[in-house]
C-alpha cells in the first residue's frame, strides 16, 4: 500500500486532472456505450422487449414503445452514473510506477468491469423511473416491493456505491497485491550476485 | 488477492451497505443527518459571512440574491464518512486505533466538506458555467479521495507488514 509522500500526492493531482479532462472529453460517446449496455441488459429481462434508450451528446432519453408517442420522454444524465471513473483513475495514478505496464492493463481492466457497473446502474436507474415516477402507469405496472427494491438500488449506488466500486476495484487490482512490483532486471541480477 | 484482504473487501462493502440503510432509513435521515447537515450549512453560512459574502441560511439551504445551494446527501460529507467507517472498521486494529482513525478522519473529511460547500457556492455565484462540473466530478472525488487517503495513511500505520503489503 503506497504512504502518501508528496511525490504520490503530486501523481494522485495529475492523474485526478487528467482524469476530469479525459471524462469530460469522452463522456458524449461513453454515454452512448453505457446507454447500449443498459438497453441490452434490460431488453434481456423484458417480455416484450419494448425499452430503447438513446444518449443525445447531454442526457440518455428513455423511450417505450408502448408510451404513448405524444408524452414527453424522461431525460436521464449519465454523467451522474459514471464519474467515478475519475476516483479510480487518481488511484491507479497514486500506486507505485503508475506507468508500468502492470498497473496501466490493471487499470484498463478495472475501467472495463467499472463499465459493466455503470450500464447496470443506468438500468436500475430506468427501472427505478419505471416503478415510481410515471404516476399511474407505474402504480398499474409495479407493486411497492419493486419501488423500494429498485429505489434502494438506485440511491444507494448514487449516495455510496460508486465510490466503494472505485475503491474496491483499486483494492482488488493494485498492483502489488499478489507480488512485490517488479524491479529492473539489472537491479535484480546485481541483488541476486550480492547474496 | 490474499484471503486477509477478501476478506477485507467483504467486510467492507457488508458494513458499507448495513450503514447506508440505516443512514437511509426516515428516522435516522430526520433525527440525525438533517441535524448534522442543517450544523454543516451553519457552519458554511457564518464562513461565508467572514469572507464578506451576504447569505442566509435556512435549514440546509444556503443563499443570497446571487446564488443558493441547498445541501442535501451527497453533499454534507455523510457519504465519505461512511465509507471511511467501514474502511476503518473492517481492518484489523486495535479499537483504540480505530477510534482515534475515525475521529481524525471525521475532522478531516467534515473540514474539506466545508471548503467544498463554500467553494461551491462562490462557483455558482461567480462562475455559474463550472458549477456542474465541480459539483459532480471535481469536489464528490476530492472529498471521497481524500477519506481513502486517509484510510491508507492510517492502515500503513496500524498495519504496516499484514495486510498494507499483502504478505
Amino acid at each position: 500500500m503506497p504512504r502518501i509522500d508528496w511525490r504520490t500526492a503530486l501523481k494522485g493531482l495529475a492523474g485526478f486532472v487528467a482524469a476530469v479532462v479525459i471524462w469530460v472529453a469522452a463522456s458524449p460517446v461513453y454515454d452512448r456505450f453505457v446507454a447500449g449496455g443498459a438497453e441490452l441488459m434490460l431488453r434481456t429481462f423484458e417480455k416484450p422487449a419494448v425499452t430503447r434508450l438513446t444518449a443525445n451528446g447531454e442526457d440518455v432519453k428513455v423511450d417505450r414503445e408502448d408510451f404513448d408517442p405524444r408524452s414527453p420522454r424522461p431525460g436521464l444524465p449519465v454523467i451522474d452514473l459514471t464519474f467515478n471513473w475519475v476516483l479510480l483513475a487518481a488511484l491507479f495514478a497514486i500506486n507505485p510506477r503508475p506507468y508500468s505496464d502492470r498497473n496501466i492493463f490493471r487499470f484498463l481492466f478495472a475501467s472495463l468491469l467499472m463499465s459493466i457497473t455503470h450500464m447496470a446502474a443506468l438500468a436500475t436507474e430506468v427501472m427505478s423511473i419505471y416503478v415510481a415516477r410515471l404516476g399511474l402507469w407505474s402504480r398499474m405496472h409495479y407493486g411497492d416491493l419493486a419501488r423500494n427494491f429498485w429505489g434502494v438500488a438506485n440511491h444507494s449506488y448514487r449516495f455510496v456505491l460508486m465510490f466503494a466500486i472505485a475503491f474496491g476495484l483499486w483494492w482488488a487490482l493494485r498492483p502489488g497485491v499478489e507480488e512485490p512490483v517488479s524491479r529492473s532486471p539489472r537491479k535484480a541480477s546485481r541483488r541476486r550476485a550480492r547474496s | 488477492m490474499k484471503r486477509d484482504q477478501k476478506l477485507f473487501l467483504i467486510k467492507f462493502f457488508v458494513a458499507l451497505i448495513a450503514m447506508y440503510l440505516l443512514v437511509a432509513w426516515n428516522p435516522v435521515n430526520d433525527r440525525v443527518i438533517v441535524p448534522i447537515t442543517k450544523v454543516i450549512a451553519a457552519g458554511a453560512g457564518a464562513l461565508l459571512h467572514a469572507i464578506g459574502q451576504d447569505v442566509v441560511v435556512s435549514g440546509t439551504t444556503i443563499s443570497s440574491s446571487r446564488f443558493a445551494v441547498n445541501i442535501n446527501n451527497g453533499c454534507n460529507g455523510v457519504e465519505a464518512m461512511l465509507i471511511l467507517l467501514a474502511a476503518i472498521g473492517s481492518f484489523p486494529a486495535t479499537m483504540k486505533a480505530r477510534l482515534i482513525g475515525l475521529g481524525i478522519g471525521a475532522v478531516v473529511v467534515q473540514v474539506l466538506n466545508e471548503i467544498r460547500i463554500i467553494s461551491l457556492y462562490l462557483i455558482g455565484a461567480y462562475r455559474p458555467a463550472l458549477f456542474q462540473i465541480f459539483h459532480t466530478a471535481v469536489w464528490q472525488v476530492v472529498v471521497i479521495l481524500a477519506a481513502i487517503v486517509f484510510f491508507l495513511q492510517w492502515s500503513a500505520r496500524v498495519a504496516p507488514h499484514r495486510l498494507a503489503n499483502g504478505s
